[in-house]
Formats: C-alpha cells, structure tokens, sequence
C-alpha cells in the first residue's frame, strides 16, 4: 500500500515536472509568410505548418503579409514577442534586402531555428536559340558582352543575384531585364522576348520536357532530384551554385529551451518520409539542417553574396 | 469526359463542395473589399486533405462565383470589390438609385452567365491555340494593351475627356509611389517604410467609391430622415429587354475571353474595352452612365468570360495570368500536379475535371444567385440607412485592413475617402483614377522593358498588335479634338 503511494505520488510528481517542460507551446503559434498565398514561399509555410500543427498538439495559423518586397512581413516577425509563439520562413531575399534597402530588417533581429532547403538556380535558353549547350552559351555571352537577354527578377530579387553570381564567376556580361516574378520571366522565355533565364527548376520543367526550352546546367553541388539528367555547372567545368533557399526563424532572444522545441520539431517534420514525399511531389528539396547549421548556411550565402551586391552597384546600407 | 462528368455528379462529395464554394464566393464577393484572390486565399487551406478533383470543384466555385457577386457591391453600394468591377458601378449604380437595384442585378447576373459558359466553351474548344497567340504578347504589346485601356476609359467615363485625362493621370502619378519594379528603387515613398510597395488599388478603391460616397450622403441629408439607401423594384425585367442585351453580351464575352487569355493584362483591360466599344456602338451613347442596363451587361458579361480566358495560359502554359489564378497553380502544386503543356497528354482527365467544376460552378452560381442570393441582398438593403452604411464603412476598412494585414491601408481608406469627395464636388470623375493606378505600374515595367530589349521606341510601331492598338488608342484620345477642329473650320467657311 506504501509502495503504491509512494509510485502514485511518484508518478504525479514526475508527469507534473515533465507538464512543465512540455508545456511548451500550450497555445497556437502565428506562422508569418512575407509574400501573398499562392507563392512558393507561401505553399511551403502551409506544408510545414500542416505537419508542424500534428507534431507540436496546437494549431498553427499562416499569416500573410504582403508589402515593402517583403520587407512588411519581416517586421512583423522581428518585432513579435520572442515567446516562440510568432515564428516564419524567410529567403534568400531577406538577407541581399540587408543591404539594399534604407530600413531594413537585419538579420540579428531573428533566431534561426532551422533550414527548409535550397532552391538552387538554372540557366534555361528558348528553344529557337542557337546556345545548344553550356560552352557554346558561355563563349557566344564573352563574345559579345550585354547581347545575351537573360529574363529575371527585379535587382535584388533571387532569379536576379544568381544571374549576377553567374556573371561575376564567369566574367561574362547579360542584358539583365527585370520581370515581376518567375511566371512572367518564364512567358518572356516562351514567347522569345528573352533568350535565357535563371528561374529555378520547378518552373522550366515542364517546358524542357515539352522542348520549348532547354535547360543548360543547375546551379548547385548536386543535380536536381527533379531533373536528374540535367548536369551542374560544376560538371561542366564551370564553378557557379547560386539560387534561393528557405528557412525558418523566430524573432531575436527565444529562450533557449523553447527554440529547442521548436527546432527539433521542425527538424523531425522536415525529415519525415511522408513531408518528404509531398513536399518533393511539389517541386520543393528539402534539407533539413537544426538551428546551427542553418544559421551557417544563411552566414555562408551571405559572404557569397555581399560582394556580388556590391560589384552590382546594389549596396545602399553598407556593411558596418 | 462524360465519364469524369459522371463520376463528379455521383458524387456528393463533389457536388457539396462545388456549391458550398459557390455558396462562399457570393458571400465573400459581395463584401466590398474583399476580392476573389483573398476569397480564394481564404478557402486555400481547406483543399489540403482532398484530393485534387475535390480541390477544384471548391476553388473554382469560389473563384466564378465571387467574380458575379464583385458586381453586387458595385450595383448596391457604388464600391468596386475588385478592378474587374469598376465599370459595372457606373450604370448599375444609377439604376439601383433609380428604384431599379434588382433589374441591374438580374442583367448583372444573367449577363455573368452568358460570359460564364462563353468563356467556358472559349477555354474547352481553343485553349491550346489560344496559348500560342497569348506567348505572341510581349512588353511592347502588354504595354500598348494597358494604353489602349486606359485611352477607353477616358472615352467611356462619363463627363468632358480632359477631366477624365486630368483623373487618369492622377491615378498613374500614385501609380508612381513604392518601389520601382525595374530598378527597384523606393520612389515617392519619403522614408515611410509601408509606401514602399505602393498604394494598393482595393483600399484606395474603397475610400474613392465607398468612403467619399457616404461623406456625400452625410451631407445631402439631415440623418433623421434618411431614406432606404436603394429600392430593389422588381426583380425581372422582360424577355424583350433581355434580348435585347445578347448581341452586347456575346461581344463583351468575346472581349473578355481574349483579353482573359492574356497573361498579366487582366479583367480591369477586359471591363474598359468592352464598355468602351457597347459606348461606341450605341445609338445613345450619351445614355451611358445614367443607368442603362448595358452598362452592366458589358462589363460583367467580360469579367466572367475572362475565367475562362485567365485558365487557358494556367493550364497550357503553366503561368498565371493574374494574382487568382495563382493561387490556382498553387492549389495544384499543392498536390504535386504542375499544370503546362505536358497536363493535357499526362492527366487528360484531370483537364476534363478542371473544364467541368468551371461548368458546374457556373450553373450553381446561377441557380444559388437566381434563387436566394438576390433575395437575400435585399433583405440587407432593408435595413434602416443609418445602420446599413455604419455597416458598409466598418466592413469597407475591415477589407482594406485585410488585404494585407496592415493598418496602415486603412488610414489609405479614409484619405483617399476624403480625396475622392473633393474630386467628386470639383466634377472630376474618379473612375479613371482608380483605372490608372492599377495599369500605370503595368505600363510604366512594360515601357521601359521594352526600351531596355529594343533599345528604341521603335519597337512598338513595328509590331503589328502594338502599333494597331496604340493608333486605335491615340484616335480615341484625340477624335474629338479634331472632329470639334474640324467643325470650327467649316463653320468659319461658311
């Protein structure tokens, strides 16, 4: 009988001292996307959340905000409370907008809990071009600087900064022409307005597969899962990775136990079998890295892209 | 595709989900500022746990329906939920002023119909065909597109041409502020950091046509003695009448279904054109804009027609025309379905689906419009003015408070509110301001893209589409200049 209340008390004592541990979130958790519903940045946010809301027991909302280039949801983000109840996803953009913008978000305003994946660059030619393959793309640009009319995003935009990275690395020079977004930069490339793009995979597949366009190289170390026959630049012999990633962050000074929580939860999210297979059925790679690695991820890509920003005359809001 | 048709109409499921989109979209569509993006965007997390067929018949029940129902606060209320509704407030507010509401919602909604299946047949018979002439389309022709609109809206707004210049060009000048879409560099924004994406049309919309209208009211009449904002009045008008209206209608569904098939130039063009050339045609042209039933025909005939169009480069080319149908394609990739031209040969059943929930969403939309919406609209109309247009505002900033979850477009609201009446008392119409802060962004990256290409104005006079439409756009513009020229010199003659 002794024993039985010294266990039950036992058992009291150690489920109310792991309730405190875990009560951790006891709530619902804002997920804030800096782009309007619909977009990559979007559809990938709603995935996570979907299978974060069952991992974590308490629901997960998306917010929206749309504005400033994205710049109106990262100031909501960094400037929520950093009780890990306002998380969100981020890119490649958050940290080129560091530099380029007069009020910008920087990113020690955030804690990074962990990386979604890389959403490496491409270089795709209209099929009516005569570029048949990287080489020839290469040395018929070096002959002829500014003659080649590459479709991309805006200056500072993802599609934008890999074309730059490509420029710089192989000394070659693009008539660069901004377009809003990868939809019209991919009609541009249909309608042969432009004669290449550095848009991603996903959105030149089904067109390289129906041979309208043809995909030169990825940007990348490896080759993408989606077109595993289209070789890298590095494979070629050309040393260019450039491209778009996403990952997800809270604002500055989450306690370290519950940025814990919450990373290990994204990490076993990320690396689940069945979100791998939605999130690939997609179009999107996942590559999922804990908190630290992200943040050496994010500090590798911009070193890598500070001095591309800089060559491009972008830098508004140097470094310190 | 009988046999998915079949499959889909044995299905409850289906069918539930068809209409209880149609269902939402009415609701969501006739609150003035909520557009058929944010209607779908809303609906967007439901369609996870279905699958894809499902996924559509909810989405596109949401989509055709809230694209109808943007007419109703336009009809009712004199606010456009959504730019392809703009035009329909000319006529259709009159005619709800007039006592004659629920004829301007009948022609609204059979008109809607018509370009509802037009646009249907339109993307079934020719979609793949159409998408090569879309792909013929580049920034010179998107650019001399957007001219030839706005040059329309000037013409068919009502009053003298130069205050209709006058207004547009106001319109483009706000088009100016936010980052510059080619350098991206802030322009007019004076280091507020929300300017830097611009003034956006919805909340700007709002204050213009909803905000200024109920200072006007305030002023007009003492509250006490308010009357009924609108009088429904009977609900039918004759078969004559209707038939009247088809030709117009079958051209308007005509304008629609192309202009739709255009990506990026969008139903705000499609509305403009085909007002403008009902206008043009009319024996009366100076009738328009004082209540007349194809006022409304035209442009809703042509907003829903281009849902038809605005699928057909969604599905053959993988590319959103607008900010709607880009929601679609996430919905589809959503579950691992990437629309392009290799849908049509990989999943040809999963195209009849698409063809078919549009279909079904139209005939829903009829029967749930024609049966109860109609009716139900009403029955908020007759709520006391006071508490209706108490209602109307606090919903008006809720939706430009909504659009991007920023307070800041609600104060957008209430200044241009107090903009819009200044432009009201002073005769200037505010219809091609609003007109030319949506294309002027679209024009202004168009222009200096095809500068950057071409290198040369050149450009636009070399190319069939965009040297006819910009000769057609200057001839607008300056007929009536030259025709009163004209006519000076021979009275002089004489």
């Amino acid at each position: 009988m002794k024993i039985r209340i010294a266990l039950s008390t036992l058992a009291t004592v150690c489920a109310a001292s792991m309730a405190a541990a875990q009560s951790f979130p006891d709530g619902p958790i804002t997920w804030v996307v800096n782009w309007p519903a619909g977009g990559g940045q979007d559809t990938t946010s709603r995935l996570v959340a979907e299978a974060l809301t069952k991992e974590l027991g308490v629901p997960i909302a998306v917010e929206n905000y749309d504005g400033a280039g994205g710049l109106a949801g990262m100031r909501v983000l960094a400037g929520a409370d950093a009780d890990g109840y306002t998380i969100g996803m981020l890119g490649s953009s958050s940290v080129i907008q560091q530099y380029t913008t007069d009020a910008p978000v920087m990113m020690e305003q955030f804690s990074v809990l962990s990386f979604f994946g890389p959403d490496p660059g491409a270089l795709s030619v209209g099929a009516g071009t005569d570029f048949d393959t990287l080489e020839t793309f290469i040395s018929m640009a070096k002959e002829a600087p500014a003659s080649v009319i590459n479709g991309n995003d805006p200056p500072g935009g993802a599609s934008f900064i890999s074309a730059a990275i490509m420029e710089a690395a192989l000394g070659l020079e693009l008539n660069k022409i901004p377009y809003k977004g990868y939809a019209p930069t991919v009609t541009a490339l249909l309608g042969g307005e432009v004669q290449s793009a550095t848009v991603p995979i996903p959105q030149v597949l089904e067109h390289n597969a129906s041979g309208d366009v043809r995909i030169l190289g990825v940007m990348a170390a490896e080759r993408h899962f989606l077109a595993p026959d289209i070789p890298t630049f590095a494979e070629q012999g050309f040393d260019v990775v450039a491209g778009d990633f996403r990952a997800v962050v809270g604002p500055a000074g989450i306690p370290d136990d519950r940025l814990e929580i919450l990373s290990n939860a994204l990490v076993a999210v990320l690396t689940s079998p069945e979100f791998v297979e939605k999130a690939n059925a997609a179009g999107y790679m996942i590559e999922p890295l804990g908190a630290e690695a992200a943040s050496a991820r994010i500090a590798t890509f911009d070193t890598q892209v500070y001095p591309v920003l800089e060559a491009a005359g972008l830098v508004t809001n140097p470094r310190k | 595709m009988l046999d998915v048709l079949f499959a889909l109409l044995f299905d409850p499921l289906a069918m539930g989900l068809c209409l209880a989109g149609v269902v939402a979209g009415l609701l969501f569509g006739a609150v003035p500022g909520v557009s058929s993006t944010m209607a779908l965007a809303v609906m967007l997390p439901l369609t996870y746990g279905m699958t894809p067929e499902h996924a559509m018949m909810l989405m596109l029940g949401v989509f055709f329906s809230s694209v109808y129902a943007g007419s109703v606060s336009a009809i009712l209320l004199n606010i456009p939920g959504t730019p392809g509704a703009m035009m329909t407030l000319l006529d259709g507010h009159p005619m709800a002023q007039q006592g004659r509401a629920g004829h301007a919602m009948s022609y609204a909604l059979i008109a809607s119909i018509v370009g509802g299946l037009f646009g249907w047949v339109f993307l079934t018979l020719t979609a793949p065909l159409i998408a090569q002439y879309a792909l013929k389309f580049g920034s010179p022709e998107y650019a001399a597109v957007v001219f030839f609109g706005l040059a329309l809206v000037a013409y068919a707004s009502s009053g003298d041409t130069l205050r209709g210049v006058v207004a547009g060009v106001l319109g483009l000048m706000l088009g100016v502020v936010g980052r510059d879409a080619v350098t991206d560099v802030p322009r007019f924004t004076f280091g507020i950091p929300n300017l830097e994406s611009g003034i956006d049309i919805i909340p700007l919309a709002i204050g213009l046509f909803g905000v200024s209208e109920a200072l006007a009211a305030i002023e007009k009449t003492p509250p006490k003695e308010m009357p009924r904002m609108v009088r429904l009045g009977s609900l039918m008008p004759s078969w004559r009448a209707l038939l009247s209206e088809a030709p117009a209608a079958l051209r308007s569904s005509s304008v629609g279904a192309f202009v739709g098939a255009i990506p990026a130039a969008g139903s705000a063009v499609a509305v403009a054109v085909a007002y403008s050339i009902e206008k043009r045609l009319s024996r009366s042209p100076e009738k328009f804009g004082t209540g007349l039933p194809r006022g409304v025909v035209a442009p809703e005939a042509a907003n829903n027609a281009c849902v038809g169009g605005a699928l057909i480069p969604m599905m053959t080319l993988g590319i959103p025309g607008d900010s709607i149908t880009a929601v679609l394609i996430g919905v589809l990739l959503l579950h691992g379905l990437r629309p392009g031209p290799g849908l049509f040969e990989s999943q040809p059943d999963f195209v009849s689906t698409i063809y078919i929930a549009l279909l079904f969403s139209i005939i829903l939309t009829a029967v749930i419009a024609g049966t109860i919406g109609i009716r139900l609209y009403n029955r908020v109309l007759m709520l006391p003015r006071r508490i209706l247009f108490t209602g109307v505002i606090l919903l008006c900033l809720l939706g430009a408070f909504a659009v991007r979850n920023s307070f800041f477009d609600v104060w957008v609201s209430i200044l241009s509110g107090g903009f819009g009446y200044v432009l009201v008392r002073l005769g200037v119409p505010i219809l091609p301001l609003a007109f030319g802060l949506v294309l002027g962004p679209v024009l202004e990256e168009n222009l200096r893209r095809t500068l950057m290409i071409h290198k040369d104005w050149s450009a636009f006079f070399e190319r069939p589409i965009s040297l006819t439409l910009i000769m057609i756009a200057l001839a607008v513009l300056f007929g009536p200049f030259f025709r009163s020229l004209i006519r000076r010199v021979g009275l002089r003659r004489r």
